[in-house]
């Protein structure tokens, strides 16, 4: 098995006198996909949220190669190599396709407001390579044709396409998924299930938080299932089904998947 | 010499719709504070350049710098100020809040103006910047003030050129994306407050300048020459000739000081009524934002994106978005209305070439 990527220790977080997540331990192997699955309520999108900076852990650790991540901002996470998504897309509505990718690119050094208004030449002919890569991108899911129009243009499924060409675009060493598969249909939804095997194939880690039990069978290397905020098994998914936890906590998991 | 002094000030507040359609128009910051930048900038410029207050006038420092050097002084100032202002308000405070505080700072400010006398002699205020230059340069009175004009309207393309510039640019986009979804932009790694601090400044810094040339062009400057509700004009300014779009703020500006207030002049004014044409002004104004909301919430010249022009390989040309066809709708419906999107990207292309 390859080293952890994302380690996660004792991770405990409350809203009140709701315990998100409780003392939530687990660790993401590199270059793999995996699945974080568990009733509505269990926790995931909170361990989403504070492992992404979008929260402060009560106490714990994150660990992103061996980095702390506790205490940092989202988008200091985010460039130490972190992309999530969110449950709803989140396109940047009034601007085009294109650019929404090109941000994707994450290019800061150019954002540079003193470099933007003295090297303007210079960092216009320095984003064409980005723009060639960014084309390439957007043919790879589809969205060429709508290239110049806004995001908040497209469809439902377009902007999951988005989505995942943003994710394409960054580059990053660990892509976590918040419900990718929400409102998709089938079609693409196996389009999806291509995507993030071609990132694990490219040397991404990815972790998927889903419902759609099937997709995370197809797509993930292994699973980590959550329950009231504790992870109660993780492993391969075939082994699942003969833990009788996890089948008592996700209720109908056999039959749905029958 | 009146349409001289029109255009002057037409083009002096340009200059700062510039500045504020950098923070509110790419940043989303709808910051209340920002004409007080300007009064700031034309304060200083006064106490910085007409040398010492003779009692009862007071004022602080009284030096006798150079015009031109005063008026950088002071943008060093007005930045100075609103890097506190930013740095407090612009750091967790969002929509209506951020409004407030700003709000709250400028009027703090204008309060302590007014009744803290040593500071710009409270309410009297401060004078004596006639013409600066004018016998060095050899000019007449009405010469002088042509020649201001040329000045402000040559300023006034460098801004454009200046903000144009950063628009198109991977700043003016970054800061764009921090506007449409705060959260989507730090997740990919903007750093959200130091993003739009930055633009914060930028935009102080145009506020400062324009308060130097506003010294210059009323020669006086007391609490009367500013007051918060001045701002909503410019905001009105910026509705009208488009949000995010250097071109149609400069625009929205002079067709608002020209079109409304100035023209607002000639109605007939009953002469038992001599509020007539100031309360018709106001009236005016507030149908025009109505009228440009319903009908046109863009504005004259829309935000307009930079498009990839480059033509698609053929294989992806034609390539129907399998994607879109994902959704409960019918495809035939959505058909159409992808048509007619690709439709809208062609006609705003052919409007850039």
């Amino acid at each position: 098995m390859s080293p952890p990527l994302l380690e996660i220790e004792k991770l405990t977080k409350s809203f009140g006198g709701v315990h998100a997540v409780r003392d939530c331990t687990f660790a993401v192997p590199e270059g793999q996909v995996t699945g974080l699955i568990g009733p509505n309520g269990a926790g995931k999108s909170t361990v989403v949220d504070l492992v992404s900076g979008f929260g402060e852990p009560d106490s714990g650790s994150i660990r992103l190669a061996g980095e702390p991540l506790v205490g940092k901002r989202p988008d200091v996470i985010s460039r130490l190599g972190l992309i999530r998504t969110f449950q709803t897309p989140r396109e940047w509505p009034n601007l085009t396709v294109m650019d929404n990718v090109l941000l994707a690119r994450r290019r800061f050094a150019d954002e540079s407001l003193w470099r933007c208004l003295t090297r303007a030449r210079r960092i216009r002919r320095d984003e064409e390579a980005d723009r060639a890569a960014v084309r390439g991108i957007l043919g790879r899911f589809q969205l060429t044709a709508v290239r110049n129009e806004l995001a908040s243009r497209l469809s439902g499924g377009q902007k999951r396409l988005l989505e995942f060409a943003r994710i394409a675009a960054a580059e990053a060493r660990l892509i976590i998924l918040d419900e990718p598969m929400g409102g998709v249909n089938p079609v693409l939804g196996a389009r999806i299930g291509e995507a993030v095997r071609q990132f694990a194939g490219e040397g991404r880690t990815v972790v998927v938080v889903e419902h759609n039990l099937p997709f995370i069978e197809r797509t993930c290397d292994q699973v980590v299932v959550m329950d009231l905020g504790e992870v109660i098994a993780q492993g391969p998914f075939a082994g699942l089904r003969a833990n009788p936890r996890v089948v008592d906590a996700y209720l109908g998991m056999d039959q749905s998947h029958a | 010499m009146y349409w001289v002094s029109v255009v002057t000030e037409a083009g002096i507040f340009a200059i700062l719709a510039l500045g504020l359609d950098v923070v509110w128009g790419w940043g989303g910051d709808f910051d209340l504070a920002f004409y007080g930048y300007l009064a700031l900038g034309s304060y200083l410029t006064f106490v910085l350049s007409i040398g010492k207050p003779k009692p009862p006038v007071e004022y602080i420092i009284g030096w006798h710098l150079p015009v031109l050097l005063s008026i950088a002084l002071a943008v060093v100032v007005v930045v100075g100020v609103a890097a506190v202002v930013g740095a407090i308000a612009l750091r967790n405070l969002r929509g209506i809040y951020f409004a407030v505080t700003t709000l709250g700072a400028v009027s703090a400010l204008y309060l302590l103006v007014e009744n803290y006398t040593p500071l710009f002699d409270g309410y009297n205020g401060v004078y004596g910047l006639i013409n600066p230059g004018q016998s060095a340069l050899n000019l007449t009175y009405n010469g002088y003030r042509v020649m201001f004009l040329v000045v402000v309207l040559v300023l006034l393309v460098l801004a454009y050129l200046l903000v144009q510039r950063l628009s198109r640019s991977p700043f003016g986009r970054m800061l764009r994306s921090v506007r449409e979804d705060e959260r989507a932009a730090a997740a990919y790694g903007r750093p959200v407050f130091f993003a739009k601090y930055r633009a914060y400044l930028f935009g102080a810094a145009l506020a400062g300048l324009t308060g130097g040339l506003f010294a210059i062009f009323i020669s006086a400057f007391n609490p009367s020459a500013w007051t918060p509700q001045e701002l909503l004009v410019i905001y009105a300014a910026i509705l009208a000739g488009g949000r995010g779009n250097p071109r149609g703020v400069i625009l929205g500006v002079f067709v608002v000081y020209i079109g409304f207030i100035e023209l607002t002049r000639y109605l007939p004014s009953p002469a038992s009524r001599p509020d007539f044409g100031p309360a018709m002004r106001q009236i005016l104004i507030g149908l025009m934002i109505i009228l440009i909301l319903r009908f046109r919430p863009e504005g004259l010249f829309r935000e307009r994106p930079g498009l990839d022009r480059t033509p698609a390989p053929a294989s992806q040309r034609v390539a129907a978005p399998t994607g879109a066809r994902s959704e409960e709708r019918g495809t035939s419906e959505r058909a159409t209305r992808e048509e007619g999107a690709s439709k809208a990207a062609r006609r705003r292309a052919g409007e850039i070439n």
